[in-house]
């Protein structure tokens, strides 16, 4: 670690799912049409980090990787408080699996000189939450999943997490430096500020990286690099439900008294 | 990189177009313990695992990294393994993504798997996360079916869009071919103590100096499963922290107690008992949501229960579109009212009545 930790925090753009709606012809969600917003969980990544450089100091970076206009991402990432920005941006990216794209955010944070990388739990389009691991394991870091605390002992090189297991916890131990994933939910998330808001909508530039700048090849990313394919794609029926709404628990209970369960 | 790298995962991957698929056979699953429990998606994942196996007419392999893990070995073997292999060592007690990586790194470029499941655990997933990169591995995560084609290939199947499409996701130039699948989706088979297989100790390669974590405590406690439940009645934000109308009806109905993400993060109720895509899917007789929204994330955990009721004073919320009966009402006052009702209803109590209720908190 320098004098001063650097944190970057990786936030990704993704489709509003409170906006999704299902197109009418056919019956799919219609996800194209959403608004984009910040991937929920990176919020509460994004408030980590934060967290973390008010007890110990250091920069914020946000990170992300994707198309131009996730500069929007960036720019509410430096509203609520980060210090700057980094738009990792290519063509040669397109069709990445999560190999490629942890490969990406990996050679990202090394050429940012990250101390600690912060994620959020999962994204809310592709779900998988393997891009921490996968960060961490391309750089041979330590990681931290599934975060509900945080406790930098940074003199020490170490970031102390307080890990939700299932059905405990656990408090784990790691030298700098670190993959953290957060917790969906843990992190509250503070407001952006008024000037930086200002700030980051009017003044701020986030900094432009391509495969190149941070030192990749381009066969070593996108769809070449990615080991899983789509091979198909089946509309699901929706389960069929009786939605039935009753006036009052008697004709509930009525109701439930016909069904299996209790004839 | 780092100096101090640990445990050699930034390793070059191997060349992708160079991987001879032919080299890989054998289907491993990832038997997860914690001091010796195992988590019960391990033996749901050797039950349908079994299946692949037989398929492919290869062998189903269990592989168990602990410490004195004989026994966990033995009972993957009941439970329908061909084989087992065990590392065996203080170093991987508890478990840590560092030197169970590195083990895993080893296994695979020594043994060669063609196919890797892992349960959709936080450990498993931070396990699969973590060695899906340095054998450059097809990593699908959440899979919801399993199957393999008519060349060998593992088609993994997951829910995408919010549920309302199955994706099928192959690796063909890749292996191993590696998926997570979340606890619940598959039903665990039953030990068979006749069934008989080679137990192997391998090579521990892994040495407690070279890790870069500690675990400086592990506190665990309700380790509930919901996934065999008769009966569930899942508490949601609308509880506001205050669960007894949700307990007294649970405790009518003989049911277990689950609950949504939004009252685990509250603190209400333990994560073992959460429903839903980062939590367990469960697939009982009768689900009654109790003051729950109905978001997609929930709605996906529990779309496999045969009857589904819904307790919500919004008559706009999206859970009575995924409910059979559904209530617009105060759960305050609904859930103690049902309960009473469903103690006393001669027709409600049907079979049951002869069995003591019983909290099963
Ligand atoms: C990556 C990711 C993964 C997720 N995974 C999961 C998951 O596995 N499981 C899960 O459940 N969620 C999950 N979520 C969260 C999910 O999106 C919802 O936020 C969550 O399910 C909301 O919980 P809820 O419906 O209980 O609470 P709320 O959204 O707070 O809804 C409370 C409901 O109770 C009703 N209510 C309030 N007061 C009363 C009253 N007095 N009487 C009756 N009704 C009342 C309200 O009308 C409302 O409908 C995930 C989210 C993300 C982003
Ligand atoms: N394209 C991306 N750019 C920046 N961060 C990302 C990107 N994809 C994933 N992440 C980070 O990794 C976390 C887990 O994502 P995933 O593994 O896709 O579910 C997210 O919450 C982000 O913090």
């Amino acid at each position: 670690m320098g004098d001063e930790p650097v944190i970057v925090v990786g936030v990704k753009q993704v489709p509003d799912d409170d906006e999704v709606r299902i197109d009418p012809d056919t019956g799919h969600l219609d996800r194209a049409s959403a608004p984009a917003v910040m991937n929920p969980p990176d919020r509460n990544a994004l408030e980590a980090a934060l967290g973390l450089r008010d007890d110990a100091g250091g920069t914020v970076v946000a990170v992300t990787m994707g198309p131009p206009t996730a500069t929007d991402v960036l720019e509410e990432a430096v509203a609520i408080g980060c210090d700057d920005a980094a738009l990792i941006t290519d063509r040669a990216f397109a069709g990445s699996d999560t190999w490629p794209t942890s490969l990406t955010l990996a050679a990202a944070a090394e050429s940012l000189g990250a101390d600690v990388f912060v994620c959020g739990e999962e994204t809310t389009d592709s779900s998988t939450g393997q891009v921490p691991p996968g960060i961490a394991a391309h750089l041979g870091w330590a990681q931290l999943t599934y975060a509900e605390e945080l406790d930098p002992e940074f003199d020490d090189e170490t970031l102390v997490a307080r890990r939700d297991v299932e059905g405990g916890h656990e408090v784990v131990a790691a030298e700098l430096p670190v993959v953290v994933a957060v917790a969906y939910g843990e992190f509250e998330p503070r407001p952006a500020g008024l000037h930086r808001k200002l700030y980051a909508e009017s003044e701020f530039e986030p900094i432009e990286l391509s495969a190149e700048d941070i030192g990749l090849d381009d066969d070593e990313v996108g769809i070449d690099a990615s080991p899983t394919e789509v091979g198909g794609m089946e509309t699901v029926e929706p389960v069929e439900r009786e939605r039935v709404v009753v006036e009052g628990v008697d004709e509930l209970a009525d109701e439930l008294a016909e069904t299996e369960v209790f004839g | 990189m780092s100096p101090d790298d640990a445990d050699g995962a930034n390793d070059e991957p191997v060349d992708d177009g160079t991987v001879d698929t032919d080299a890989y056979s054998d289907v491993w699953v990832f038997v997860e313990e914690h001091d010796g429990d195992v988590m019960t998606v391990s033996w749901e994942l050797l039950a349908e695992a079994r299946g692949l196996a037989d398929d492919l007419g290869e062998d189903l392999v269990a592989l168990v990294i602990g410490e004195d893990v004989d026994d966990v070995a033995g009972e993957a073997i009941e439970r329908g393994a061909d084989r087992a292999l065990v590392a065996d060592d203080p170093v991987f007690e508890p478990y840590r993504a560092d030197p169970y990586g590195e083990q895993f790194r080893a296994l695979v470029e020594e043994r060669r798997p063609a196919i890797v499941l892992i349960g959709g655990t936080h450990t498993g997933r931070d396990f699969a996360g973590r060695v899906a990169v340095p054998a450059h591995a097809g990593l699908t995560a959440d899979c919801t079916e399993l199957g393999v084609d008519d060349d060998g290939l593992l088609e993994a199947r997951r829910p995408a869009f919010g549920g309302n499409v199955l994706a099928t996701i192959v690796c063909a130039d890749h292996r191993p071919q590696m998926a997570t699948v979340r606890p619940g989706v598959f039903a665990a088979a039953a030990p068979d103590p006749d069934r008989a297989g080679a137990v192997e100790q391998v090579d521990v390669v892994v040495d407690e100096a070279d890790t870069v974590t500690e675990v400086r405590e592990r506190v665990v406690g309700d380790t509930a499963d919901i996934t065999e439940a008769d009966r569930i009645v899942a508490a949601g934000g609308g509880c506001n922290g205050d669960l007894s109308p949700v307990e007294a009806l649970a405790d009518a109905l003989d049911a277990d107690l689950a609950a949504s993400r939004k009252a685990v993060d509250e603190g209400w109720v333990d994560g073992s008992r959460q429903v839903g895509q980062t939590g367990k899917t469960v697939r009982p007789d009768l689900y009654v949501a109790v003051g729950i929204s109905g978001a997609v994330q929930h709605v996906e955990g529990m779309n496999d229960s045969d009857v589904v009721v819904a307790i919500n004073d919004d008559p706009n919320a999206p859970i009575f579109d995924h409910a059979d009966y559904g209530i617009v009402g105060d759960l305050f006052e609904v859930c103690p009212a049902l309960a009473e009702r469903v103690r006393d209803g001669e027709a409600l109590a049907g079979s049951e009545a002869d069995i003591e209720p019983e909290a099963q908190r």
